[in-house]
C-alpha cells in the first residue's frame, strides 16, 4: 500500500474526478518537504575517495601494538602475508601466542636458540605444508616477518633470527613504518602555530 | 533534489506555458551505493602503512644466496657497533665512520648521512655490486639496524645479509 499524506482525501472512486477529486485538497499546504541531498552526496563521494586511497588488498598483516614502536624506513617494500614474530621490551610473541620473556632470554644468554619459538614456527610450517600438500607448484619460501620495538637490542633479534632459521624460516622481513605515511602523520599531529 | 536552478522562461511575452527543462534525478540509489562503499571501505581500511626490509641471515642452515661471478668480485662488509661504522671491502678498502655521540637517553647516534654517501660512492665505483653484509654488535638497537639496512637498500645494495659479530 502506498504511503499517502495524512488528512482528508477523496474516496477512491472520486480520485480521478475533476469535480469531486480536487475538492478536499483545496487550501491545504503540501506536507512534503524536499531535502537537498546534494551536499551529502558530495561528502560521501569524498569519503569514498579517501577510503579507497587507504585500501590495501593484502589487508592488515601486522597490527600496531602499544608496546612496539617501529622504526621508519624509506625504501621498504610492501609487506606480505607470513607468520609474525613480535618482539617488545617484555616478551616475544608469535602470531598472538607468547613464547618467551625478554628478561628470561637475557638471563640465559649462553644459548642462541629459543626452543618455544622454534616449536611454534615448526607448527606453522607443518600447517603450511598440510595446506599445500595437494598443490605441487607451491614452493616453500620460508618468509617470516619480524616486528620489533626500535629499542630492542640486536642480541635478542639475533636469537629470534637464529631460531627462525633453524625452524626453516630463513627469509626474514624486518617490519618498519613506511616513511611516507609517517611524514603525513607527523604533519597531522603537528599543532597549529 | 538534483540541484540546478530553474532556467529562464523566455522573455515573458509568450502566451503558451513552456514545459520545464529541469529533470529530477533520483539520487537515492547513488546514496545507497555510496553508503555500502563507505561501510565496506571503513572495515577494510589499513591506517598504518608498514613496509618490510628483506634480509638474509648467515649461518643458520639457510640456502646460500646465489651469487653471480660479477658479484663475487667485491664483497662489502659493514660492521656497526658502539664506535660507529666500519665499512670494508674485499678489495682492501676500509673506512671508519665514528658515531656522532649519544642521545639524551644514552642511545647511539650513527652518522647515517655519511654512510649513505659512502655507500653511494661505492656503488658508483662498483656498479655490479648489489650485496652487502651487515655485522652488528649485540648492543645495537633494532631501530638503528633497520635504518642502516634502509640506507644500504637506498644506496643500491638490496641484497642485505645480517649477522652478529
Amino acid at each position: 500500500m502506498p504511503i499517502v499524506t495524512p488528512g482528508k482525501r477523496p474516496a477512491k472512486r472520486f480520485e480521478k474526478s475533476r469535480i469531486l477529486g480536487g475538492k478536499m485538497g483545496r487550501g491545504h499546504k503540501s506536507l512534503n518537504a524536499e531535502l537537498n541531498v546534494v551536499p551529502m552526496v558530495d561528502m560521501m563521494t569524498m569519503l569514498v575517495i579517501f577510503l579507497l586511497q587507504q585500501f590495501s588488498s593484502t589487508g592488515e598483516v601486522l597490527y600496531m601494538q602499544k608496546d612496539i614502536k617501529l622504526p621508519d624506513a624509506q625504501h621498504g617494500q610492501m609487506i606480505e602475508v607470513a607468520p609474525v614474530v613480535a618482539i617488545s621490551a617484555q616478551q616475544v610473541v608469535v602470531t598472538g601466542v607468547k613464547v618467551a620473556d625478554i628478561p628470561d632470554l637475557d638471563r640465559d644468554s649462553g644459548y642462541l636458540n629459543i626452543p618455544a619459538l622454534e616449536e611454534r614456527l615448526r607448527d606453522e610450517k607443518k600447517r603450511w605444508e598440510f595446506i599445500h600438500k595437494v598443490d605441487p607448484d607451491s614452493k616453500w619460501d620460508g618468509v617470516v616477518n619480524i616486528q620489533a620495538d626500535k629499542a630492542v637490542p640486536f642480541r635478542i633479534v639475533k636469537r629470534v633470527m637464529y631460531s627462525c632459521g633453524v625452524a626453516g624460516y630463513f627469509n626474514v622481513n624486518f617490519a618498519a613504518l613506511d616513511a611516507g605515511s609517517t611524514a603525513a602523520a607527523g604533519v597531522a599531529e603537528k599543532p597549529a602555530g | 533534489m538534483g540541484g540546478g536552478a530553474m532556467p529562464e522562461q523566455g522573455g515573458g511575452g509568450g502566451k503558451r506555458k513552456k514545459k520545464a527543462l529541469d529533470a529530477v534525478i533520483n539520487v537515492v540509489p547513488a546514496i545507497d551505493l555510496l553508503s555500502c562503499c563507505i561501510s565496506f571501505l571503513l572495515f577494510t581500511a589499513v591506517w598504518t602503512q608498514i613496509s618490510r626490509l628483506q634480509v638474509q641471515q648467515l649461518g643458520t642452515g639457510a640456502p646460500e644466496p646465489q651469487i653471480t661471478e660479477q658479484q663475487k668480485t667485491l664483497m662489502v662488509t659493514l660492521a656497526m657497533g658502539e664506535r660507529g661504522f666500519n665499512l670494508s671491502t674485499s678489495s682492501g678498502t676500509t673506512l671508519d665512520i665514528p658515531i656522532l655521540g649519544r642521545g639524551s637517553a644514552g642511545e647511539l647516534r650513527f652518522d647515517l648521512k655519511l654512510l649513505g654517501e659512502k655507500l653511494k660512492q661505492l656503488k658508483g665505483d662498483y656498479p655490479d655490486t648489489s650485496s652487502i653484509t651487515v655485522s652488528a654488535e649485540d648492543t645495537v638497537s633494532y631501530g638503528d639496524l633497520v635504518q642502516v639496512i634502509d640506507a644500504c637498500v637506498g644506496s643500491g645494495l638490496p641484497a642485505v645479509s645480517v649477522t652478529g659479530v
